[in-house]
């Protein structure tokens, strides 16, 4: 091992944080994590082993003069030491190549694809964009798409996160996609995953707003595919029964299972009429039609 | 999209900085987020603010996605610029090395006031004289 690292497990109130971020910068501290336990606040700081002691008392001792000049409980500290690990790399053992529906793999971009898969190879960078593959919703969609894209198919992916539901209609045979979301992080990593799949620019049109940026196309859409919440899907179905057709289709999700009738009302109110219901741990996805 | 979040985890880091090292690697590692997807976000985002310290609130969804929002400095860094001093005293309570006006208390804490644990400007200002006490800063009337 190049390296290893103390790190600190300080328990406090979180009004002495920015104090032990301060008392800690003094001991070669590098950074710290903190996260919310109930009333308190866990500080995690990370010192470099091999420059120096550790002086816990020291520390301990500061501290408690910090909590008691602000009139704080004292905090507790625990210290391990942590080997020094390629991070760059080892977050991604928690990513494989992972099979949804009957036709779909989707393909860590960093991996090689399998060579003897008969299935459509699905590559994303899994980051700052919701759509991994890995949620219940995300699989869900997928495969409903499998039923629905025909060849040809144009599709509107109303909150498409990474672009997953996007590039999974293309690679079906869907001739055009328009994606939105309202997140700019989310369009770009939209761009991102769709260049990774050799995927002709003219056939996705990624947009950064809400269904109101769908409105402005000329025709209506063969299918839409929307993947955010039961609440948002809701405020959404008046504008999104626009895009359509009588012969729409559309798959919504990110509806639990418990908020189903209320999603169906709404739908019911602007014709829509619900084909199939599927259901995955706590989450549903709705197969809907024009009524 | 559909969006449940596992975990919320805040990073003091320096702006433009961000690498795998720690407090990044051991934080976001076990949960198997792309870390360096992160560093790359984060340091685009920050890379006008080199020099300053950038907290970062990280919120890890279910499906390993994450998203983040940059939060105010440390309460210390901003009053060590303030009192323009470079380091705090080691025995605050004997040894000043320095002071900042209660005006500066007042502005650094409406700077701070999203990021902390207080409801109004007062409790704000409190929780900053606190930590200025700690690094032997007085606050000059």
């Amino acid at each position: 091992m190049a390296n290893s690292w103390w790190e600190l497990q300080i328990l406090s109130d979180p009004d002495l944080e920015d104090s032990i971020f301060w008392r800690l910068g003094n001991f070669g501290c590098r950074g710290t994590a903190s996260e919310n336990k109930g009333d308190l606040c866990l500080v995690r700081a990370y010192l470099p082993k091999n420059q120096q002691q550790l002086d816990l008392a020291a520390i301990l001792l500061l501290l408690r003069q910090d909590a008691e000049n602000m009139g704080l409980p004292v905090p507790t500290i625990e210290s391990i030491v942590i080997d020094e690990e390629d991070w760059a790399k080892s977050w991604k053992e928690h990513w494989q190549p992972q099979e949804i529906g009957d036709r779909f793999l989707i393909n860590p971009a960093w991996l090689p694809p399998p060579e003897k898969s008969t299935r459509l190879i699905l590559r994303l960078d899994p980051g700052v964009a919701f759509g991994t593959g890995n949620h219940a919703t995300t699989q869900l969609c997928l495969e409903a798409l499998e039923t629905h894209v025909v060849e040809g198919a144009v599709v509107a992916d109303i909150g498409c996160g990474s672009g997953i539901l996007s590039i999974g209609a293309l690679l079906l045979g869907a001739s055009k996609v328009y994606a939105v979301d309202n997140d700019p992080l989310a369009v770009q990593s939209t761009y991102s995953n769709y260049e990774l799949n050799d995927i002709s620019s003219q056939r996705l049109v990624v947009q950064e707003g809400s269904v109101e940026r769908l409105l402005e196309l000329k025709e209506p859409v063969d299918g839409i595919v929307c993947n955010i919440l039961a609440e948002v899907i809701i405020s959404l179905v008046p504008q999104m029964s626009k895009l359509a057709k009588s012969t729409t289709w559309g798959i919504l999700s990110g509806i639990l299972v418990n908020q189903a009738n209320s999603v169906t009302d709404t739908l019911k109110q602007n014709g829509w009429s619900v084909a199939s219901l599927q259901r995955q741990n706590d989450w549903c996805c709705l197969n809907i039609q024009r009524s | 999209m559909a969006k449940k979040i596992v975990a919320v985890i805040k990073l003091a880091l320096n702006a433009g900085k961000a690498n795998p090292a720690p407090p990044v690697g051991p934080a976001l590692g076990q949960h198997g987020v792309n870390i360096m997807m992160f560093c790359k976000e984060y340091n685009a985002r920050t890379a006008d603010q080199v020099g300053m310290v950038i907290p970062v609130e990280i919120s890890v969804f279910e499906d390993r996605s994450f998203t983040f929002v940059l939060k105010t400095p440390p309460a210390s860094v901003l009053i060590r610029k303030a009192a323009g001093v470079d380091k705090g005293s080691n025995e605050p309570n004997k040894k000043r090395v320095g002071s900042i006006t209660k005006a500066q208390l007042q502005e650094i804490a409406q700077t701070k006031l999203p990021d902390l644990n207080a409801n109004d400007i007062d409790a704000a200002m409190k929780i900053v004289a606190g930590t200025a006490k700690n690094m032997g800063v007085a606050i000059a009337d």
